[in-house]
């Protein structure tokens, strides 16, 4: 298997494993609260009406999970698709929305938080490769979340730059380290270097901003 | 009448662990709630604990660490940890590293029940 292959391969299977980690979560609420409904219903009728409340949440908390279910099932199911085409028009608001969906996970259990940000409140649209663009945006939030400390902010904002779209990548936090130490971690970082080679691969440009903790992913 | 089981749950969904307390409250245990391995950490320092239920996987301080550090000051605490994972290797290495044994989520509450027995039987045999 060549490098590259594996590369994609290793990708797909973390955030295969990160999902359906996520759905493994929601099955254990669902379980719980239907058992304790049935637990409820297993008492005697005259205990009932003191349960009815939280036999209502129980209800809602399935509702809910169901809900959460669904939407990331079919956010999977999207993502799933991204090799189908070597290029596809995106719009890049929705995609980062549909991004930070499915690797909020991540950055959760570093206790960082991943927003997707549209600065410019306009549809910009661009034709790309959908799996390599998934890929750089994951090797940037991989890199970031490798060097910030918890309770910083990740968000990716995409953003037209001059004649080119851009996906802006600002980090911030009380506890952030400074924009020097920040790129020199970065850069010192293994995930920079498949960040760079893949970013190559979608015929990107990867541009510091060294006055804070920004790069850009400009798209060509 | 015995004393009920004191048992700490630790899991970040907190949903999760609120029903599953209520659960376990109906069957006459004692149960706590952490959703942070730090808020665990914190609430073996303040109170006795009969056993504790511990996710592997939690933002900040994972399982292992968490079970490493209430180990280090309660040595014979038995711990169940619970994994959220398809394969058994976190569970596994869980056990080596001195859990009473690992269970796999979506959780069977009867299954659960029945670990804490045991654990806490072997503890007291």
């Amino acid at each position: 298997m060549n490098p590259e292959t594996e590369k994609t391969l290793a990708f797909f299977g973390r955030m295969t494993a990160n999902l359906t980690h996520e759905f493994k979560n929601i099955l254990a609420i669902i379980q719980e609260s239907a058992g304790l409904m049935e637990d409820i219903m297993a008492i005697s009728p005259l205990a009932k009406d003191k349960y009815q409340e939280r036999f209502n949440n129980s209800m809602n908390t399935i509702k809910n999970q169901l809900q959460r279910g669904m939407e990331l099932a079919t956010r999977f199911n999207r993502f799933a698709h991204t090799p189908d085409h070597s290029r596809a028009e995106l719009e890049l608001a929705e995609t980062m929305v549909h991004f930070c969906t499915l690797t909020e996970r991540f950055a959760r259990l570093k206790h960082i938080s991943l927003q997707a940000g549209n600065q410019q409140g306009q549809e910009i649209k661009i034709t790309t490769n959908p799996l390599l663009l998934y890929m750089v945006l994951f090797y940037s939030l991989d890199a970031c979340l490798s060097v910030l400390p918890a309770q910083c902010e990740i968000r990716l904002i995409p953003v037209q730059k001059d004649e080119n779209v851009a996906v802006e990548i600002a980090c911030s936090g009380k506890q952030a380290p400074s924009a020097e130490d920040f790129f020199t971690s970065l850069r010192q970082s293994s995930i920079w270097a498949d960040l760079e080679n893949a970013a190559e691969q979608l015929n990107a440009e990867l541009k510091c901003n060294t006055d804070d903790l920004r790069f850009y992913l400009i798209l060509k | 009448m015995n004393n009920p089981i004191k048992v700490l749950l630790v899991d970040d969904e907190e949903e999760f662990v609120t029903t599953l307390a209520e659960r376990l409250e109906m069957r006459e245990f004692e149960p706590r709630i952490a959703t942070s391995g730090d808020q665990a950490i914190s609430m073996v320092e303040g109170e006795k604990f009969d056993l504790i239920v511990l996710d592997l996987m939690m933002p900040g301080i994972g399982g292992l660490e968490v079970m490493k550090q209430i180990k280090s000051a309660n040595p014979d605490m038995p711990v169940i940890l619970l994994t959220g994972q398809g394969s058994t290797k976190e569970g596994m290495a869980g056990m080596h590293q001195g859990a009473f044994d690992f269970l796999m989520k979506p959780l069977d509450i009867e299954e659960l029940i029945s670990q804490i027995h045991e654990a806490l039987g072997k503890q007291s045999s």
